[in-house]
């Protein structure tokens, strides 16, 4: 079948991706050396990367082993000196994440994990039967790669729900297996080798992964307590019209920040002005409890310019089915849905199934689910002021982010290997979250989505077991 | 705004394939064009995953107990040593195990080698990670390979190569000599070998799928993917993986996480239960498709098509039109829809050489994944055709 719906053939750029000679504008400046064959990939990361400089004790935890060294148990094979599957320079330095890190660590010392951010208890019983009743029906194939009809209707119907903005769920709703491939897909679709994307630091870890597998040009700007507003100024000397993107997560993973009205105004401003894209992950936005969440979209001239990224498992609570969407105008999202079908190509069936179900939740689930949290949250943080950490406020999500330095740790690695091993608590280090990580060592991150008995009796330990020195 | 598509993202357009299946859809056709059952998946993998649900399997979590079993699986089938520790990763699908390996290992610029004709996704994955794919045509009728073709198309900037076997569309399983001389292409040039095995257990007429991984030297440079999706029906539940050397194994982990984190739960769960399926298992699902190809291939020769390559593998017919049929494949396949309600692929979607080769718009591909019912629904509408010698357009 012909290429019909391609619309932008006239424009000059549709040329095969040629890497071959690159440009020689500056913004590949940096991308040049890479293409070179024995290129050592630390000084290419050095000059716009943070610097890795985790402790040994993260470095010698493989991803896949539970053995702290995985021991080869291969029968003699030819000896084998040279390696000859190389791994691609620009991802060498990902390594495992720190939260199977953590959540190892957890296991091994019978730690009670308030770091890694998925409940400890279940998905709504109505959700799970429709997948089970989805599965029993045979929907068990392919579904369309952008999304099962009927989910796609019910997201559009959500969003309107939410922002009042009426959408094409045929044109405007892509569906993916969780927001990090909404995410990844965004990034790989929209984003040229060598374009500038804006990042809020602390950030949560695959933001930074994707872009670099797209080739972006990372510019951060650090978010500081207490409350972690938007440095304006800062903001305003960092965008330019050579920046293509920005990317917003509100409710904000890990300090539970909420961006105003007034900061997401001022960015909008500065967006039309610089002809700049913004893409939302807004996965936490049934948990706001101290404001109303306000997407980017709805903001005025900014629906044609915003990808708003979203996903069912932080709302209900089933992390592991990888349901999650991308809503932006057709000339967006035409290029998420190319780079999502060749990324997975296609979201797990059944799932969505439940999902549209999910979504049309009436809104007794949402004020409870609220209800629910909001008391989880209560009794952490009531907790860890009790145990002597300075809390900062968080307005959303299930994360609270303390300063630890009362404990006379000389930063948050140590912290959260002291609380792992000493106390049987599990925290995560923030500053994986940052480009430089000395912006993080004082602070800490906790979840409050456990069962009420988990968080006091975490709470219970700290305060047995955590002094102030 | 439209300037602000990535240049990668401008090249791409709509898959042919799932096109026509919105199109048999709208038109009612019987669609034997996508590659995916329309018969049940099997019920004791169903109950696992409905109990998975139930017994709470449903945040983040990685079964190692599948790469335990996989592990199990390549020594008893292939011969081969994996550390079920260290060499596996479990992604949403073979889609995604191909494209984290694809990322894991391509840098810009680097040269990916691919048999033509071939599944048309590849190539969109190796471009998005700023590679560039590089044809190697297999040569029809017999789709072989030519072993000097192949070298030659080997270059300094060569990092893999990508095989597909049992083969998408053509239906050909590549022998051990014809995967000898892969093998020795891959260590002359110090290649990477990526394979797609996801029809590993679909194979006809006795013939045994062999993977490249188990030839000498291969092992170390071999990216293994397949699914669950193919040989347990369940193409919408998103379970494949990559088997590769640690390092390899270890970054396409790192990547999937950060792609997509965590393949389904529940969905894993049921991994478990199907991959510790009896022998019989594999052998009943053989033999039903092997019946289904062979009725297939009655069904177009009763309407004139002379099949001159016999799947040996795959759920696919690969065929040339009739020699007396003066219609290209896209036109074919629109007849058929309107005479015929019938749907299948225009082959022209499949090719990407640079020759101007006439045969690549004389093929069409036939999916016979489908039910009994379906596809006697299929014999019948001919039946009908030829009874009534209607349509010359489609009958020869």
């Amino acid at each position: 079948m012909q290429a019909a719906e391609c619309t932008w053939t006239h424009f000059e750029m549709l040329r095969p991706l040629c890497f071959k000679s690159p440009s020689t504008t500056p913004l590949f400046f940096n991308f040049s050396k890479h293409f070179q064959k024995g290129f050592s990939d630390s000084s290419f990361f050095r000059s716009n990367r943070r610097i890795s400089n985790y402790p040994s004790f993260m470095a010698t935890i493989s991803s896949l082993s539970t053995h702290k060294d995985p021991v080869s148990t291969h029968d003699a094979t030819p000896n084998i000196t040279h390696q000859p599957v190389q791994v691609a320079k620009r991802l060498e330095k990902f390594k495992t994440t720190i939260f199977t890190q953590m959540s190892m660590l957890a296991i091994k010392h019978g730690a009670i994990n308030l770091g890694q951010g998925f409940p400890n208890f279940d998905g709504p019983d109505f959700v799970k039967e429709a997948a089970i009743q989805a599965i029993k029906d045979g929907k068990n194939q392919y579904a369309r790669g952008y999304g099962v009809p009927d989910f796609n209707n019910a997201i559009a119907a959500r969003f309107k729900k939410d922002t009042g903005l009426v959408i094409d769920p045929e044109k405007e709703v892509t569906v993916t297996s969780g927001c990090t491939e909404a995410i990844a897909a965004t990034m790989l679709g929209l984003i040229n080798p060598g374009d500038e994307v804006i990042l809020f630091a602390p950030f949560y870890d695959s933001y930074e992964a994707t872009l670099s597998m797209a080739g972006a040009k990372v510019k951060c700007i650090t978010l500081r307590p207490p409350d972690f507003a938007v440095p304006i100024d800062e903001l305003k000397s960092t965008i330019s019209k050579n920046t293509r993107a920005i990317l917003i997560n509100t409710p904000h993973n890990p300090t539970g920040k909420m961006f105003t009205r007034e900061e997401l105004n001022t960015i909008a401003s500065l967006c039309i002005e610089n002809d700049v894209l913004v893409f939302t992950d807004e996965v936490y936005d049934k948990l706001a409890f101290e404001m109303d969440h306000i997407s980017m979209a709805s903001l005025p001239g900014m629906y044609e310019r915003t990808v708003t990224m979203n996903s069912l498992g932080k709302t209900f609570s089933l992390t592991g089915w990888k349901i999650g969407w991308a809503i932006a105008p057709p000339h967006l999202a035409w290029g998420v849905r190319q780079a999502h079908s060749f990324l997975t190509f296609a979201t797990s069936t059944p799932m969505q199934y439940a999902a549209t179900v999910a979504l049309q939740a009436p809104d007794s689930y949402f004020a409870e689910l609220k209800r629910d949290y909001m008391a989880k949250k209560a009794i952490l943080v009531q907790g860890l002021k009790d145990v002597g950490f300075k809390v900062f406020p968080s307005s959303g999500t299930y994360f609270v982010v303390v300063d630890h330095t009362p404990f006379g740790l000389e930063n948050d690695i140590a912290f959260c290997e002291y609380l792992i091993k000493e106390v049987g608590v599990v925290a995560i280090p923030t500053s994986v979250f940052y480009l430089n990580p000395d912006d993080g060592k004082n602070l800490v991150r906790f979840t409050f989505c456990k069962d009420e008995e988990t968080l006091r009796s975490a709470v219970e330990r700290m305060k047995e077991k955590l002094k102030k020195k | 705004m439209e300037g602000k598509l990535s240049s990668v993202a401008k090249n791409f357009t709509p898959s042919s394939i799932q096109e026509l299946s919105q199109l048999a859809q709208k038109c009612n056709a019987i669609n034997l064009a996508e590659g995916f059952p329309d018969f049940p998946a099997p019920p004791c993998i169903k109950e696992a995953a409905v109990s998975a649900i139930n017994n709470d399997f449903n945040q983040y979590r990685r079964v190692q107990g599948i790469c335990d079993q996989l592990a199990l699986t390549m020594k008893k089938t292939h011969g081969l040593n994996v550390n079920p520790l260290t060499d596996i990763a479990i992604c949403c699908g073979q889609s995604e195990a191909f494209a984290a390996a694809i990322f894991s290992i391509i840098n810009q610029g680097d040269e990916v080698l691919l048999f033509d004709p071939c599944y048309e996704t590849y190539e969109g994955c190796i471009t998005l990670a700023g590679g560039i794919p590089v044809y190697v045509a297999l040569e029809p009728p017999q789709w072989t390979l030519d072993p000097e073709k192949l070298m030659r198309s080997f270059t300094s900037r060569t990092k893999a190569i990508v095989l597909n076997s049992p083969h998408n569309p053509t239906g050909k399983v590549f022998s051990r000599d014809e995967l000898e001389i892969i093998a020795e292409g891959c260590r002359r040039w110090d290649c990477v070998a990526i394979t797609d095995e996801v029809y590993e257990y679909i194979t006809y007429d006795n013939q045994k799928h062999e993977t490249i991984a188990k030839l000498p030297g291969m092992q170390e440079r071999t990216i293994i993917t397949s699914s669950l999706s193919k040989t347990f029906s369940v193409t919408g539940w998103r379970i494949g993986w990559a088997i590769a050397p640690a390092s390899a194994a270890s970054a396409i982990q790192n990547i999937h996480i950060r792609i997509t984190d965590s393949a389904p739960a529940p969905f894993q769960e049921a991994a478990l239960t199907a991959l510790r399926s009896p022998i019989e298992y594999f052998e009943t699902l053989r033999g039903e498709y092997e019946l289904k190809r062979d009725f297939c291939m009655k069904l177009l020769g009763s309407i004139g098509f002379r099949i001159q390559f016999k799947p040996q593998g795959s759920l696919f017919l690969f065929s040339e039109l009739p020699k007396d049929c003066l219609l290209s494949d896209v036109e074919y396949v629109e007849e058929l829809i309107k005479q015929a309600g019938v749907v299948v692929v225009p082959g022209r979607g499949f090719f990407h050489g640079n020759e101007s080769c006439n045969y690549q718009k004389r093929y069409i591909r036939v999916a016979f994944c489908k039910s009994g019912a379906i596809l006697n629904a299929a014999a019948q509408k001919f039946g009908e055709l030829i009874n009534a010698k209607a349509c010359p357009k489609i009958l020869y």
